[in-house]
């Protein structure tokens, strides 16, 4: 019985290859980089040509741009498609690139040529909720450019991949003040789950929080000496 | 002497002709030859016998054989070389090209190796450059009407781009200057020059910088005629890479779907940050657009893929900015010299904050009062586990949700 279902299961990979879990592809994914989270994605990355879900917040976004930094960093290139606009300029030294679209149909465009070419490994698109038949454009253009595509919305029926993170509000570990409240953000715990067909998994991890380095100076031309230490003359 | 080109014609009655032209002229002594090689042929004109109509023909494969008759002298040796010949024996042309190239390499010196290529008939003089190749050009004019709508003249420049461009692509070429004329009707011509970054012979990037120009110009009457030529071409970039290196062998694809989103959305889709020190973060960043081929872009001929970083940055959540502050409700607490927010409510929603930190005061724009600013920031962790930043406006009184890290 057991052997006549796994001859049934490799004729119907090798019939319908698209059909095949992704837990079972070839094709090497994407990974994160965060070792972690990459034990809890199925063959240790997001999934090619294919459509992965992210809920957003929760860290997602950390946890994206760590996989596109690792793109590149493997001599890929990545994009991220920033429909919502949230980037903040000031903290995007990544090396994927960066498109800001006006309106949600140019998301949608931008996505789709970007999916199509096959030259970005990975393609983020956040910040847009899209209707049924714009996913189906964008998991067809993913298909046929071979690209991972990861897909930042609360619903989608078409994802081979769901991703959800959370951070429990005691989560958040700070460094305080002298008045014993919280100061400074110094790590945080995600908790992750993953979802595919076969798959189901959990991973725990910590990730930084970076800092937004707010220049407290009264003007942007002045220095901010406050809580420079003062020197001391010595008595004669 | 005269020198005249035959490849590709008959040699024989050009000669012919060119002997008759002189002679018209008053030179009744003119002699002509032909001959494979220009030495075989100067031999045979000034030393050889004059055949039908005063042309001395060489047979074509034969110009060593007639070379090798000639004495030594006729090839006009350097007088350091005349004694040489003679204490080694060598009269004749013939002679001379019978020895190796290294013996006279080694008796005779670089001089006498060109003498012993004459020798052989091995002339590599080059009498005539090589002709210039056409540069590809494609031109329309019409008399019935004349254009003054952009779109109409993109519709007639797109047609002799493909003209052009396909040419360029057959040669194996880019081009890196355009030249653009107008035929107007009030009988004046206006020239745009179009220049791409490296040379190209990629239809759509010129599709792209005709529509730039045509956007920008403004001609003084209709235009009749439109021609294109390429001003300037070079041997398109063939970059050396790893064909198994996927990065290298999608560049192409890559950058035309770039320079597609650029030509539907605007240059601004696609943007790197340029960041000032402005202390207020949603002042602090200019969006600058990048092109296909931006310089930030060190992929092997892909100005689309990027350089490795020297050292990647770890994960880490990071400030995501609302595009614009959000106005929100929020009730608050007294905590020692300030009022902690407690909770908000933002988008008709309420929502409780278990942890503040804060403030950190920002102000400024004391000498501008339309950039005058004091903000009073929180972070706060929701009870749904968000880290967001919140902001009072210390002159409105007013409360702002500015971001949230993720």
């Amino acid at each position: 019985m057991a052997s006549s279902v796994a001859a049934l299961r490799a004729l119907i990979e090798q019939r319908f290859p698209d059909a095949v879990p992704i837990t079972r592809g070839i094709a090497r994914p994407v990974a994160s980089g965060i070792p972690e989270m990459d034990r809890a994605l199925p063959k240790g990355g997001f999934p090619l040509g294919r459509l992965s879900v992210c809920a957003p917040h929760g860290g997602i976004t950390a946890i994206l741009r760590a996989a596109c930094r690792n793109a590149t960093r493997d001599g890929e290139r990545a994009a991220w498609v920033d429909a919502g606009r949230t980037i903040a300029g000031a903290f995007w030294n990544d090396a994927a690139l960066l498109v800001r679209p006006a309106t949600l149909s140019h998301a949608v465009r931008a996505a789709s040529e970007l999916l199509h070419a096959g030259g970005f490994r990975l393609v983020v698109l956040a910040g847009a909720e899209l209707a049924a038949p714009q996913v189906a454009r964008l998991v067809r253009a993913a298909h046929e450019g071979g690209g991972a595509f990861v897909l930042l919305t609360e619903h989608s029926s078409m994802a081979a991949l769901r991703l959800s993170a959370r951070i429990a509000p005691e989560a958040y570990r700070w460094d305080h003040d002298p008045f014993g409240g919280p100061a400074h953000v110094r790590d945080v715990q995600l908790d992750i789950h993953v979802r595919a067909l076969g798959w189901n998994a959990r991973a725990r991890f910590p990730l930084p929080v970076q800092s937004h380095e707010l220049r407290l100076a009264l003007e942007s031309g002045l220095a901010d000496r406050r809580g420079l230490p003062r020197t001391r003359l010595r008595a004669p | 002497m005269l020198w005249a080109d035959g490849h590709g014609l008959d040699a024989r009655a050009l000669a012919r002709k060119t002997l008759q032209l002189i002679r018209d002229r008053g030179t009744t002594d003119a002699r002509a030859a032909v001959a494979g090689t220009p030495v075989a042929a100067e031999l045979a004109v000034v030393f050889g016998v004059v055949g039908e109509r005063g042309v001395a023909v060489v047979a074509p494969g034969t110009d060593r054989a007639f070379t090798a008759l000639f004495p030594i002298e006729a090839l006009d040796p350097a007088p350091r070389l005349a004694p040489l010949l003679a204490a080694l024996g060598i009269t004749t042309c013939g002679d001379l090209a019978a020895l190796s190239h290294e013996s006279v390499e080694v008796r005779l010196g670089a001089e006498g190796v060109a003498l012993w290529r004459l020798a052989r008939a091995d002339d590599r003089r080059l009498i005539f450059s090589p002709a210039p190749r056409e540069l590809p050009h494609a031109s329309l004019d019409w008399t019935d009407y004349a254009l003054k709508d952009p779109e109409r003249l993109l519709f007639s420049i797109n047609a002799l781009l493909t003209r052009v461009c396909g040419a360029l692509m057959a040669d194996g070429r880019g081009a890196h200057e355009l030249t653009l004329t107008f035929s107007l009707t009030d009988r004046g011509t206006h020239l745009e020059l179009l220049r791409a970054s490296r040379p190209t012979a990629n239809q759509r990037t010129w599709v792209r910088l005709v529509r730039a120009v045509l956007e920008r110009i403004r001609l003084p009457a209709a235009v009749t005629g439109v021609a294109l030529h390429a001003s300037r071409v070079a041997a398109r970039d063939a970059q050396q890479g790893d064909l198994f290196d996927r990065g290298f062998t999608t560049t192409g694809a890559a950058e035309d779907a770039v320079a597609r989103i650029i030509e539907d959305q605007g240059e601004h889709a696609v943007v790197a940050p340029d960041n000032s020190a402005h202390p207020l973060l949603d002042e602090r960043t200019t969006w600058t657009p990048r092109s296909p081929r931006s310089p930030q872009a060190a992929h092997t001929g892909g100005e689309v893929r990027e350089a490795r970083p020297a050292c990647a940055a770890p994960a880490a959540l990071t400030l995501q900015l609302s595009p614009v502050p959000r106005a929100i409700t929020v009730e608050t607490a007294p905590r020692r010299d300030h009022m902690m927010p407690v909770r908000y409510r933002d988008g008709g929603e309420w929502h409780d904050i278990a942890q503040a930190a804060g403030p950190d005061r920002v102000s400024g724009g004391a000498w501008d009062p339309d950039h005058l600013h004091a903000r009073e920031y929180f972070r706060c962790v929701t009870r749904e586990g968000v880290l967001v930043w919140l902001f009072r406006d210390a002159n409105a009184g007013a409360w702002y949700l500015h971001g949230w890290w993720d």
